[in-house]
């Protein structure tokens, strides 16, 4: 279904009414201090080709432009060219900068310092603080592009992967934990989206791939979408209103919805693009808890679960005791590899007999597929499912492009155009304070081809977002017109990969951890065409790593099957097990448990606040062994020292104030001096927010 | 010096009760310490309920043998190698591991009429400490801070409900605020409440802390870093407060008498914090899923009960804290009556027990019946809805009254279950 992404009208709807002229082209200079006005193009070997104004492509050897033209045609290449982007960013200020005149605003917040303009950025696309030397290194910098070169830097950085992985574990209710997938394997799946979020699929295609997935986890881990809530397909629904639409129509699961337009019908219709789909094994659990037999695999030619535990019996397993020994962990592989989706032409799923008495009349009833909002979906030739992620990924549906675009807009700003981002009304568009906003992202996350990058990038490069941030909190009552971002707490995965780069560095966003890779190849399994040999060849290899060291496990070597441990210490949010094990500070910071989507929270409590002042990562920077104050051990001068810890802990300059008090401490103290002020950067409520 | 430099950063003008009484939010998961917000609507008692100012659920994961426990047979067929014991309380009948409560079943009830329809742990689990099914599109709160939210907030410094044997916890759609506290090793610290420098250097600190922070708030007016300013000035008044001693059990005579493992801990915990007037305190236990090996797993989990149940309803006696503390068995199943060919039970959540001691109950009781194998309810069949709106009966928690999600989805307490009301006094 590739074609359906290549939709290239949209964006020669674009060009047409923006024209690039002179104004947006790039200056590029020359080594010998000559400029030129043109577009980027892309890079061939060492050339540079650049468009000029007249129309003609010319082609520049790379060592003849100075070095920051050079690093801005090698972010070209891998991001494409600016001139779009910063148009659009131009565009959206323009339009916001019209509903802030009309309601009595002067203009934008005063515009966002470097230092502060450094953490933010950092925050937002790394979801970590910057390093003392990073810091630096940007506020320091005199080029006067470097906002927008950081920008681009970040969104290369695998850390704005990582961070943005965080963002859709919590939409998506991504998690590893046997609890609530009734033991289906969701490594692969989790390692899936990272995978796909690294190679900035677009967003389309991402949820092209989890609409329409067949198979198990093993064969093709998008499948894990659909098979997170087997057994609870009606809900899974309701989730899927939420998380593609926008709108929450889980009322409407039992009887009409009291406060919105929608009914039963409209909810059984949707609802069933997924009748024909089967997820297995669904009775085979329960029917083992109580003592029963296997039931058959459907996805499994027949007989192949009695063939192959023959084949396991004439290996020595003892396949009648299933609770214990070889024969549970047999037991358990055909449980894995049953784990499956398909479609299965002639399955319905009736309306079920647990809804309101009220609508009795409904109960039992068959709906055809039929669509909530927009046009109907184009169906026939094709699963009801691909017909769905079709009309999803369409350019002219009215909710897809909206929704996502409005999340990315709340992720830049800490507030949405349009709330609550996973439930509200079509007509609350129109009503909201900047219709003409929401319209213009909407036909932007068109244009840019659900490209999540270069939406954030357009995004960060508003002027809107480099204002500082509002000083009065909005009431969430009133309108919001968007002077600057609002003031937000660091979620707490932001937390955490913070805490964790004072105490262990920038390597942390190397550090891989569990990446789903050994469960994936022992899982993939072709029913159809593999030997009994070669099925058992996976069960042995599973054998040997049951237990909790599986979700650790990695392959050492790609295309062997013997795994090794993954460190566990020391990574990111993103690398951790999902969501963190019971008890770790990520949960005590508001991580979502994943168990409904976007349950994020951001509210304080005591026990952070003594996680800040007591805790591990404090002890470590603050104790006897004070970190900081090794790290700070170059620096000359309690002035530099002063400053030192503001750039390692809130990426900021020090008030005049500040640094005399500082300066104080460090006279009275020394290095416990050093050690006090960074206890009390890191527990002043500045540290924990985004500002 | 310094001080002058941080008392020059002037004060916030804006009051700190005000902001106070405007966020009444929770301190260790937990209480910012103004009852006097809070309107009790605590229910008229009524024909013996009400009497529960506090409740300890013992929750043992993993779905305990009926058969085994509160509901042993005569029909040998069924019953493996447990007997049944008479009690001093002719209704009740005990599998022989229970022996010291079968001296005393006169202070206890038992409910043999247990009916779920759910076979899987967590499923079960979720329907027997939150009254609904299990949904990925809501999460429901437990009965501590379901209770908090129809009864009001309690308590100062400590939280209205604790949950021990877990380390998370969650309110589900109720605000935060409301957690239980989850305390994962009973005995254990609270976590990050000892000071890694010495008072007079942590004061210094703070009080830096302090200024910086009052700057910030200056230059934000958000309610989110106010609140923190709150909750710094909160841990600091719980780390001088003698409330975390409730939380140290080393001084305790009685930790022998009601065993040194997880459940005797928890249950001896329990009963510190209901002195403190900590409303819910769940204890959880695992260890009950005896797919293999029933009577291995009897012989160690089963008197490990018999003795944290005995000391805690004796010890709360002693203390004339039965009357009003209600003491809760629960779990999320039975087990099969029939013994499997590794001679363990395998899941049975269409009968199963439950029991009840205190907080108003009337003791020497069995509630409902099972079969002669244990399959079957025959009489006064209790779902887990109804043994949750029993727990609330007796709490005085209005079971009427609607609560709704912020989602405007409408919730009770008890998923409008039918109390048990014959079990009181």
């Amino acid at each position: 279904m590739k074609h359906l992404f290549a939709r290239i009208l949209p964006a020669i709807a674009l060009i047409a009414t923006l024209s690039v002229g002179s104004a947006s082209a790039r200056e590029w200079t020359a080594t010998d201090g000559r400029k030129l006005q043109a577009v980027f193009q892309g890079m061939q070997g060492d050339n540079i080709e650049l468009k000029l104004q007249n129309g003609q492509t010319v082609s520049v050897p790379k060592d003849r432009l100075i070095p920051a033209d050079i690093e801005a045609a090698e972010r070209f290449e891998e991001l494409g060219d600016d001139t779009f982007t910063k148009m659009s960013a131009k565009r959206i200020d323009q339009l916001l900068a019209q509903t802030l005149a009309k309601n009595g605003y002067q203009s934008f917040n005063e515009p966002l310092p470097d230092d502060l303009f450094a953490r933010r950025i950092y925050l937002d696309i790394l979801g970590r603080i910057p390093t003392r030397e990073e810091f630096q290194r940007f506020a320091e910098s005199a080029r006067p592009d470097k906002r927008e070169a950081l920008i681009d830097e970040l969104l290369l950085h695998p850390g704005f992967s990582s961070h943005l992985f965080n963002y859709f574990a919590d939409m998506y209710r991504l998690h590893a934990d046997d609890d609530f997938a009734n033991g289906v394997r969701m490594e692969p799946y989790l390692q899936w989206w990272k995978e796909s979020l690294r190679q900035n699929k677009t967003y389309a295609e991402i949820v092209t791939e989890l609409v329409t997935a067949e198979g198990n986890v093993g064969q093709n881990p998008a499948a894990g979408f659909i098979l997170r809530d087997a057994g609870m397909e009606f809900d899974a629904f309701a989730n899927f209103g939420q998380v593609m639409l926008g709108i929450d129509i889980s009322c409407a699961q039992c009887h009409d919805h009291p406060f919105d337009e929608w009914t039963m019908e409209d909810f059984y219709s949707m609802a069933a693009f997924f009748n024909n789909t089967q997820r297995t094994l669904g009775r085979y659990q329960a029917a083992d808890a109580m003592g029963m037999l296997y039931s058959e695999m459907p996805n499994a030619p027949e007989g192949w679960v009695d063939e192959f535990r023959k084949f396991a019996a004439s290996k020595g397993v003892d396949v009648e005791n299933r609770q214990r020994g070889d024969g549970q962990t047999l037991r358990w592989y055909i449980d894995f590899l049953g784990w499956n989706v398909t479609d299965i032409e002639n399955k319905e799923v009736p309306v079920p007999s647990s809804i309101a008495d009220s609508e009795e009349k409904l109960r039992g009833e068959i709906f055809r597929p039929s669509t909530l909002v927009g046009k109907p979906a184009k169906q026939g030739g094709m699963t009801r499912r691909e017909a769905l992620a079709n009309w999803l990924t369409d350019p002219e549906n009215p909710r897809f492009a909206l929704v996502i675009g409005n999340r990315m807009w709340d992720r830049a700003f800490g507030r949405p155009l349009i709330g609550p981002v996973n439930d509200f009304a079509e007509d609350m568009v129109a009503k909201s304070a900047q219709p003409q906003v929401l319209d213009y992202l909407r036909s932007e996350m068109v244009r840019v081809n659900f490209d999540l990058r270069e939406f954030m990038r357009i995004l960060y490069n508003t002027r809107a977002y480099q204002s500082i941030s509002t000083f009065e909190e909005p009431s969430l009552a009133d309108p919001y017109y968007f002077p600057g971002p609002v003031l937000r707490r660091m979620r707490a995965e932001q937390a955490w990969d913070s805490m964790l780069l004072l105490s262990e560095g920038p390597e942390i966003d190397s550090r891989v951890g569990r990446d789903g890779s050994f469960i994936r190849a022992v899982l993939n399994v072709d029913l159809e065409n593999e030997s009994m040999d070669e099925v058992w060849e996976k069960f042995e290899a599973y054998k040997g790593m049951r237990g909790d060291r599986l979700g650790s496990a990695v392959i050492e070597e790609p295309g062997s099957l013997s795994p090794g441990a993954a460190r566990n210490n020391g990574l990111r949010a993103s690398e951790l097990a999902q969501p963190a094990p019971a008890g770790h500070l990520l949960g005590t910071f508001g991580q979502s448990d994943r168990r409904i989507t976007d349950e994020h929270n951001f509210d304080g409590s005591v026990p952070q606040v003594l996680a800040l002042m007591n805790g591990q990562v404090t002890q470590m920077l603050t104790g006897s062994s004070s970190k900081i104050a090794s790290d700070l051990t170059d620096l000359d001068g309690p002035d530099d020292k002063v400053r030192g810890v503001y750039f390692t802990i809130l990426s900021r300059y020090p008030s005049d104030d500040e640094l005399s008090m500082g300066m104080k401490m460090m006279e009275d103290y020394g290095d416990d001096g050093v050690s006090d002020l960074a206890w009390a950067l890191l527990n002043s409520p500045e540290f924990l927010y985004v500002q | 010096m310094i001080h002058e430099l941080l008392h020059s950063a002037g004060k916030s003008s804006l009051g700190r009760r005000t902001f106070m009484e405007q966020t009444a939010k929770s301190t260790l998961g937990v209480s910012i310490g103004l009852p006097f917000l809070t309107s009790p609507r605590q229910a008229a008692a009524q024909d013996g309920g009400g009497k529960a100012k506090s409740v300890i659920y013992i929750y043992l994961s993993g779905g305990m043998s009926h058969l085994d426990t509160f509901d042993p047979k005569t029909s040998s067929d069924v019953m493996g190698s447990t007997t049944r014991l008479d009690t001093n309380a002719d209704p009740i009948k005990l599998g022989n591991h229970l022996e010291k409560l079968s001296s005393m079943a006169d202070k206890i009830a038992v409910i043999n009429s247990m009916t779920s329809t759910n076979g899987a742990h967590e499923q079960g689990r979720y329907i027997m400490r939150t009254g609904y099914n299990k949904r990925s599109t809501i999460v429901h709160p437990t009965i501590g801070p379901f209770a908090e939210e129809l009864l009001g907030k309690r308590g100062e410094i400590l939280p209205d409900s604790v949950v021990v044997g877990q380390n998370t916890s969650n309110a589900g759609y109720l605000d935060p605020s409301r957690s239980p506290l989850p305390i994962s090793n009973p005995g254990a610290p609270v976590p990050n409440t000892s000071l890694t420098t010495d008072n007079e250097r942590f004061s210094r600190r703070m009080e830096i802390a302090q200024s910086l922070g009052q700057k910030f708030t200056e230059r934000f007016n958000y309610s989110g870093p106010k609140s923190y300013v709150e909750y710094y000035d909160q841990a600091n008044t719980l780390l001088k407060s003698d409330e975390l001693n409730v939380f140290d059990l080393s001084g305790e005579s009685k930790r022998e008498e009601y065993g040194m493992g997880r459940l005797g801990q928890g249950c001896l915990l329990a009963r510190r914090l209901v002195e403190k007037g900590v409303r819910v305190i769940e204890v959880v236990s695992g260890g009950w899923d005896m797919h293999l090996n029933v009577e291995t797993g009897l012989q160690t989990r089963v008197p490990e009960m018999d003795q944290a149940l005995a000391a805690l309803i004796n010890d709360l006696q002693e203390r004339g804290l039965l009357d009003s503390t209600l003491v809760a068995v629960g779990t999320e199943f039975g087990r099969t009556p029939n013994i499997n060919m590794n001679s363990g039970r395998d899941h049975f959540p269409a009968a199963y027990s439950t029991m009840l001691a205190g907080g108003g109950i009337k003791g020497g009781q069995a509630y409902g019946s099972t079969d002669k194998q244990g399959k079957k309810v025959t009489r006064d069949h209790m779902r887990p809805e109804d043994f949750l709106a029993t727990i609330g009966y007796a709490m005085g928690v209005p079971l009427d009254q609607t609560v709704y999600s912020p989602t405007r989805r409408p919730f009770t307490f008890g998923n409008d279950g039918e109390p048990a009301t014959k079990l009181f006094a």
